[in-house]
């Protein structure tokens, strides 16, 4: 349950980061990278899968 | 023509369109190829298969992401300046030892992270300077920092395209520090000694004396290697006695970046894994693109396509097959020609040790991060050093390259012999 817990902080706080690139950066190729690498992260953070 | 066979030309046609005509980043190419090949298969838009697909390396871009994070924050406090100046500080007296000494260090982030972007963006952009003082060309340079970073991915504790393979056969990850070892510190001291050594022989430590910075150690003292103990102990640790601390990766790396807010120079956490976050991402995307070509390859028969061929390939057109076909698909990803070859090559070599074998076929795999257009080694460490054509690294770089080749296949070639002696 804690590792759990502690498994799912950490993704959500990479997800975090990532939507924080994502809104900032200014180059289009780097924002279609964030786009894509918040989709797995955010599916996991709500164990939706 | 097999239908298979119509869809992989389909993917990789639009792949390689996707990035040198439409100059698209490398991972969105492979989106668009994985889509192509879905569609021509008659699969229409399978978004089921395309998320699946990023699933496959959640783990590994958690891995990446909190390695990126703690590589930033031993940047930032100043432990990794402090230890490439003590290097040079004890070893300017033997360049030969002092270049290997560099090259290790290069190796180091590749080492933890199992990226070779990692390597080369952090420990590559620290040590460049001191190769370019010392006297080396910045085309060399680029060539040893990118080399650097290869070896530095495939030498243990991680290395993901091994994961990969091993993951293919249902091998656990267990037993290839020593067969990793052998494959990548050899390699390491030669190029490091065959592109930089000529240059050297005459460099000038008063010189580079004056440019070192020595604040740091002197102000902190060695409190401020105590991230990267930690770090090193805890995944020691973590082999030696699994039952009592298992943390994994992520957790390893968070821990001692924790601990580096407060050994070293002052810091803003958050904004520091910002920027580590936003220096991953090309390989996070690259990771993300990779899982859903691989999905779509599997779904509409191209892989098994694939694994069948290698299977029915004669011995020596097999080891051929290795040399080319491996570092050529390496254009998708280091981690795809892994995933795609890699295995159907392991599963082809089933009378070789199957550790050993995997280990050789990772090595031949990482030259996949110096083949245009991903080539995410090559292009960050001629940035690094400056240098804007990176296609004078990669000629620096065919010469090594052959060797990996060549040494990658004599350990698979022998690796039952070699087995008796470490195993």
């Amino acid at each position: 349950m804690i590792i759990t817990l502690i498994y799912r902080l950490i993704v959500a706080f990479v997800l975090f980061l990532t939507l924080w690139n994502l809104f900032t950066e200014k180059t289009l190729n780097k924002q279609m990278n964030a786009a894509l690498v918040i989709i797995p992260l955010i599916l996991r953070v709500l164990m939706i899968k | 023509m097999q239908l298979q066979l119509i869809i992989f030309i389909s993917m990789v046609g639009i792949f390689i369109a996707g990035c040198f005509l439409l100059k698209l980043p490398v991972s969105v190419s492979m989106v668009a190829a994985a889509v192509t090949g879905a569609l021509v298969s008659g699969n229409g838009i399978p978004i089921r298969h395309l998320v699946e697909g990023t699933f496959g390396y959640l783990d590994t871009i958690l891995v990446i992401a909190t390695a990126m994070i703690f590589m930033k924050v031993i940047q930032e406090s100043g432990a990794l300046d402090a230890l490439s100046s003590i290097i040079i500080q004890k070893f300017h007296r033997k360049p030969a030892l002092l270049l290997i000494l560099l090259m290790l260090i290069v190796m180091f982030p590749g080492m933890i992270t199992g990226s070779s972007s990692a390597s080369v963006l952090t420990a590559g952009g620290l040590v460049a300077p001191i190769f370019i003082m010392m006297g080396i060309p910045a085309v060399d340079a680029a060539a040893i920092i990118a080399l650097g970073g290869l070896l530095g991915m495939i030498a243990p504790p991680v290395n993901v395209p091994a994961m990969i393979i091993g993951g293919g056969i249902d091998m656990p990850y267990v037993g290839f520090e020593i067969p990793l070892i052998l494959l990548t510190v050899p390699l390491a001291i030669l190029f490091v000694l065959m592109l930089g050594l000529k240059h050297v022989k005459n460099f000038n430590y008063e010189d580079l004396k004056s440019k070192l910075d020595t604040t740091d150690i002197e102000k902190y003292g060695f409190k401020i290697y105590i991230p990267i103990i930690v770090v090193l102990l805890l995944m020691i640790l973590g082999k030696v006695i699994p039952d009592i601390i298992s943390f994994g990766m992520p957790v390893t790396f968070l821990i001692g970046s924790f601990i580096g807010l407060f050994t070293g120079r002052k810091m803003n956490f958050i904004k520091i894994s910002k920027e580590a976050i936003n220096t991953a991402l090309p390989v996070l995307g690259i990771l993300m693109g990779v899982g859903m070509f691989i999905q779509i390859m599997t779904l509409t028969g191209v892989r098994g396509f694939i694994v069948v061929n290698s299977l029915s390939l004669p011995p020596a057109l097999l080891y051929l097959g290795i040399a080319v076909t491996i570092p050529l698909f390496g254009a998708v990803s280091s981690f795809g020609a892994s995933s795609v070859l890699g295995v159907p090559f392991l599963l082809a070599l089933l009378d070789k040790n199957q550790i050993i074998t995997a280990a050789g076929l990772s090595l031949i795999a990482s030259l996949g991060d110096l083949m245009p257009p991903t080539a995410l080694a090559g292009i960050f460490a001629a940035q690094v050093v400056g240098v804007d054509n990176y296609f004078l690294v990669l000629k620096k770089c065919i010469i090594p390259s052959l060797i990996i080749i060549a040494y990658g296949l004599l350990i698979i070639l022998f690796s039952n012999q070699l087995a008796s002696f470490i195993f």
